[in-house]
């Protein structure tokens, strides 16, 4: 049996601290995704965002963009516990970060998704990076009123919701998994 | 018709549709995992009482402290119930509660109101915290 020591954790996860630190992370969960632990996370997001002192309108958005990733990696993550026919009481895997960049706070978060996939949320997302806010205020309305899209749970809301609470266009990354061809991680920045 | 009530949760709000009274309420916060599954009978139910309704007076409070994008699109499917409802000569009166400095939740309530402007519609504001 190994023994730790204090000199070892230093070692071993110093440098994990240290990072974390230095990047301002105010929040990270990597694993399952259900809605009760999304529930129990929101109530620890909200707790560290009364507490860092943002402005109630920066909360109000960075808790919503939370939510909408959160709720994301629960219906799309491609890395599930439960059977794909299933709309309620899911279990997915998935990470998010939220951390402070100067005078704005980062949201990321990061599910495989199957490699098929990857052209149609391309697609949705790419233009949404180039739309004015007003634009993108009536691509959300027009949303609203339209019937929502085969497949979607969301009600094809959620990114336009990201997009509409950021201060700057969303960034995504797809990256492959050499491992497992058919899924491709998926990453999706929201800064507020 | 019987009432329908649903017990608030952290993630999903008080649903207290009381048709003897024609008072329909809902209340906290909406984020439940599935919005379609979550209120799909709160929205049969509402329907059903609605096609009954004739030269009633509606009273709907919604106060919601947050929603997620598909609690809003079955808001909207709610509001267009009603809309249609009036437009048959119910009447309806909406009160649309929101925190002082929740723009998002002002600014939705504003476009219910110029979309259906054959509902009554009160913006109320709550005190913060």
């Amino acid at each position: 049996m190994t023994v730790i020591t204090n000199t070892s954790i230093d070692t071993e996860y110093g440098a994990f601290f240290a990072e974390a630190r230095e990047r301002n992370v105010i929040f990270y969960y990597v694993g399952y995704f259900s809605q009760n632990i999304i529930a129990a996370m929101s109530d620890a997001v909200r707790l560290q965002l009364a507490v860092s002192g943002a402005d109630g309108g920066t909360r109000r958005k960075l808790f919503s963009s939370f939510v909408e990733m959160a709720q994301n990696i629960v219906h799309y993550s491609s890395d599930a516990l439960t059977p794909p026919t299933q709309d309620d009481g899911q279990l997915r895997h998935g990470s998010v970060c939220i951390s402070r960049v100067d005078d704005h706070y980062r949201l990321i978060c990061s599910n495989p998704v199957a490699t098929a996939r990857v052209e149609q949320l391309r697609a949705t997302l790419e233009p949404l990076r180039t739309m004015t806010l007003d634009e993108i205020k009536a691509a959300y309305r027009e949303t609203l009123r339209a019937e929502t899209p085969e497949g979607s749970k969301g009600a094809g809301l959620g990114f336009l919701t990201m997009a509409r609470d950021a201060s700057a266009p969303l960034e995504y990354h797809f990256q492959p998994i050499d491992a497992d061809p058919v899924s491709t991680m998926f990453q999706l920045v929201a800064t507020i | 018709m019987e009432n329908l009530f649903i017990a608030a949760t952290p993630a999903s709000p008080e649903v207290n549709f009381d048709f003897q009274t024609h008072t329909l309420s809902l209340k906290g916060e909406s984020y439940p995992e599935n919005a379609a599954v979550f209120y799909g009978e709160a929205l049969t139910r509402l329907r059903k009482y609605l096609n009954l309704c004739e030269d009633v007076d509606i009273t709907v409070n919604v106060a919601l402290t947050y929603f997620n994008s598909s609690s809003t699109k079955i808001l909207f499917s709610i509001f267009d119930a009603l809309d249609e409802a009036a437009q048959r000569g119910n009447r309806v009166a909406v009160n649309w509660f929101h925190d002082e400095d929740d723009d998002t939740i002002l600014e939705f309530g504003q476009e219910l109101h110029a979309d259906f402007p054959t509902l009554g519609f009160t913006d109320h504001i709550t005190t913060n915290g």
